[in-house]
């Protein structure tokens, strides 16, 4: 009797097993996905993620989360957003191919910058959100913002400059070893020339020759002479061609070392806004002023586009290529998880229609009907072949309370992605800020406010425009800690008077390179102010701050100058001697092949020497 | 120590097995996917079937199971060089875009550079795994099978409740 392959008694067993298997998937899936839907939102979005209660409808195939909190990832203490109930209904088809296709969501009991019960966490890992969160935040150190500065001028006493911290002094030591080098290199290039020796035989050929008759030198004799003074025109040739070799490669060297000059100078600017800076004199200059009051309230409202920008960067590719991603956290290796999109199939992931909408009652500030929508927000644009709208607008109509509109495209359907967003905001309660470096605080009260925001080609172009305007601002000039002095009291005056604040803030450049201005309806009347009152004190401490510089770098930067100029005029002059030298002893060879051939040979070819 | 104990334990159960060496190769080779591949994937579920259901040796595909966990996790980092090869190739694209796009078969997480790599590795090892078990048992029956049957130790352990569970899925 042969073995028998199957085990056909153990089928029941199995079956047991797998039905058992089911029941676990039963009671536990619920949690296991409640827990899985923290963690994997919580990774994606870079910020703490909380979902209260998760309950799954198989034959709906629709989930139903409740208590949902997303973190704000720029301030832990608060929640971007709250949602009473949030209602997803799946596509199952799509659920089989391990993909997870929204086809409707619904959101009830949102708010938005609740405050939260115990502050989040802050994400960290190395998963890619929490890294672009890590990356904007060192973004915004690129922008050299000014800080405002209102030192009175009498306290600057002394300006006390460390030698050893000027860019200029160390450029000029740098300046001064290349300018050495070159030198060498020089004096290196014009030995191996070789130029004597070609000289010297040339000059006694030519003498030799012109002691000698061509008539009795006899046919071979001529020949011979004239074999030789074209070999020596040939030497000639090819030391004229070494020394404009040379004398290109000088001229390199000289050019480097006049670019260095010009670093030098550069430099010189450079510390002199640095010792500036040590005495901090306050900053006159009106898109300063601009920069100083609103630069980095500006810079918190772009850098928190460019984080969900990034973000759509990273989590939406353009294309159809494979893309790989962590694997799963477990025991054994992640590796890595590798996404084959086919066209015209399901995504990874799609939200095909979000809606939101919900009522804020009672009188207060929040008070108003909301509707956001969100359409085509995919894992993989190029095969939803549309780009990603999202929407959300107040209304509160009948009421003093304004209306809030945010519009976001992002197209990531060809590999030229276009992100842009746009928020406005009438009639609302503007957030009222600190001024950087100065005890001043304003208030914008209620107002408009707009931010556009684009980003192009995944960072390579940037155009970015907030503008915040209000006609009930009120400051307020913290002097507790410390009392104004003259120069503060002096703006202080000036803004205090002011309940109108027009600003204007425009990003541009690249992630890379940004380029933000600033400029406020403040600027010109602080700027004019300060230069009435202080102007001249102003011109007589930056002369102090030049003239200091001066005589820290003039004995470090002249020399240098003098030097590079020096081994301009030697490296010109020695090039010339050796042209001439060269010259010289060609022309006396010319003549003597002239006469040496003087019509008497016929068919003899002059040799083609380049004059 | 428990683990070991269990594993001693496993492996004389299933070395006096009523089965034929290459049924307890078999289970071992088949077993051994288990403990090479991570385990939570769709892909064992139908393996532990396979065991079940085919006339193998179950205590061999557990001792498999057993023996190779290690080996697995020692051999991920050349199972992920071998998965992303694959999954990189650009012949094979197709395969893993249809195979991506069908149901159920994603849940194998055969995209998985450690998966993919692990499976093809034990697809590679499982006939020298079969052989090498097979002559190892054989040989065992051989020479000390008998002596070992007799001993005290050998007698208390098949008295166990947990042997009278195992006889269940013995080969016939």
């Amino acid at each position: 009797m042969g073995i028998k392959i199957f085990r056909w008694k153990a089928i029941g067993p199995l079956l047991l097993f797998l039905a058992i298997l089911v029941l676990l998937v039963v009671i536990f899936a619920e949690p296991i996905a409640h827990d899985t839907t923290e963690e994997a939102s919580t990774e994606l979005l870079g910020t703490q993620v909380d979902v209260g209660k998760l309950d799954l409808y198989p034959r709906q195939s629709a989930v139903d989360l409740r208590a949902l909190q997303i973190a704000n990832p720029f301030s832990l203490a608060q929640n971007l957003l709250e949602a009473d109930e949030i209602r997803l209904k799946l596509n199952p088809a799509a659920l089989a191919e391990k993909k997870l296709v929204i086809e409707r969501l619904t959101l009830h009991g949102m708010r938005f910058g609740t405050t939260r019960k115990t502050p989040a966490r802050a994400v960290k890992g190395g998963g890619f959100a929490p890294q672009i969160l890590q990356t904007v935040q060192q973004w915004t150190k690129q922008f050299n913002v000014p800080l405002l500065s209102l030192t009175p001028l009498d306290t600057i006493r002394q300006l006390a400059l460390d030698p050893t911290q000027l860019t200029t002094i160390r450029e000029a030591q740098a300046l001064v070893g290349r300018a050495d080098s070159t030198r060498k290199a020089l004096d290196q290039g014009f030995q191996q020339l070789n130029i004597r020796q070609t000289v010297d035989s040339a000059r006694a050929l030519s003498q030799r020759l012109s002691a000698t008759d061509p008539k009795k030198l006899g046919l071979d004799g001529t020949r011979q002479a004239i074999e030789s003074v074209r070999e020596a025109l040939r030497e000639i040739d090819a030391a004229k061609k070494r020394v404009e070799q040379l004398e290109r490669s000088t001229r390199e060297g000289v050019l480097l070392l006049s670019q260095g000059t010009r670093v030098l100078d550069q430099a010189r600017q450079k510390d002199f806004a640095f010792a500036k800076s040590l005495l901090k004199l306050p900053t006159f200059a009106a898109p300063d002023i601009g920069s100083a009051f609103f630069g980095q309230v500006s810079i918190e409202r772009f850098k928190q586009a460019l984080y969900w920008a990034e973000l759509a960067q990273e989590y939406m590719p353009p294309g159809l290529a494979p893309r790989p991603t962590s694997g799963p956290q477990r025991l054994r290796a992640s590796g890595h998880t590798i996404e084959f999109p086919r066209a015209q199939d399901f995504p990874r992931f799609l939200l095909e229609q979000g809606t939101l909408d919900f009522i804020i009652g009672g009188s207060g500030a929040a008070q108003g009907a909301y509707a956001a929508t969100v359409r085509g927000l995919t894992s993989t644009p190029s095969l939803y072949g549309r780009p990603t709208i999202v929407s959300a607008s107040r209304r509160a109509a009948g009421s003093t309370l304004g209306s809030i509109d945010v519009n976001a495209v992002i197209n990531h359907v060809t590999s030229r992605t276009v992100d842009s967003g746009s928020a406005r905001l009438r009639g609302v309660k503007l957030p009222s800020f600190q001024i950087p470096g100065v005890p001043f605080r304003v208030d914008a009260g209620t107002g408009m406010s707009n931010l556009d925001f684009t980003m192009k080609g995944g960072g390579t172009q940037l155009f970015g425009r907030w503008v915040i305007a209000s006609k009930q601002v009120r400051w307020t000039a913290d002097t507790a800690r410390r009392s104004l002095n003259d120069i503060e009291r002096l703006v202080w005056r000036v803004v205090a008077g002011l309940s109108n604040l027009n600003v204007v803030a425009e990003l541009s450049g690249s992630v890379g390179s940004p380029k933000l201005a600033v400029r406020s309806n403040l600027d010109q009347a602080i700027a004019d102010r300060l230069q009435a009152v202080m102007g001249e004190e102003l011109a007589k401490a930056e002369r102090l701050v030049r003239a200091k510089l001066d005589s820290l770098v003039a004995d470090k930067v002249e020399p240098v100058k003098r030097q590079i100029a020096a081994v301009q005029t030697e490296a010109n002059q020695r090039v010339q001697a050796e042209r001439q030298r060269l010259d010289q002893v060609e022309e006396q060879l010319q003549a003597e092949l002239r006469r040496l051939t003087g019509g008497l040979v016929p068919g003899i070819e002059l040799p083609k020497i380049k004059l | 120590m428990l683990a070991l104990l269990k594993l001693i334990q496993s492996i004389i159960k299933t070395l006096h097995s009523d089965g034929t060496p290459g049924q307890v190769a078999a289970g071992i080779a088949i077993g051994s996917v288990l403990g090479l591949t991570p385990l939570l994937n769709l892909h064992n579920l139908i393996v532990f079937s396979l065991v079940v259901l085919l006339n193998v040796s179950f205590g061999g595909a557990m001792l498999g199971w057993a023996l190779f966990v290690p080996v697995g996790f020692l051999l991920d980092p050349l199972s992920h060089a071998l998965g992303l090869q694959l999954l990189q190739a650009p012949s094979l694209r197709p395969l893993w875009t249809t195979l991506t796009n069908t149901p159920l078969v994603p849940y194998t997480n055969f995209n998985n550079t450690v998966v993919l790599g692990s499976f093809v590795g034990w697809l590679v090892l499982a006939v020298p795994i079969f052989f090498a078990a097979r002559y190892g048992v054989a040989r065992y029956r051989a020479t000390i099978g008998e002596r070992v049957r007799r001993s005290r130790f050998y007698k208390a352990l098949t008295a166990s409740q947990a042997y009278n569970l195992y006889r269940m899925f013995r080969p016939s």
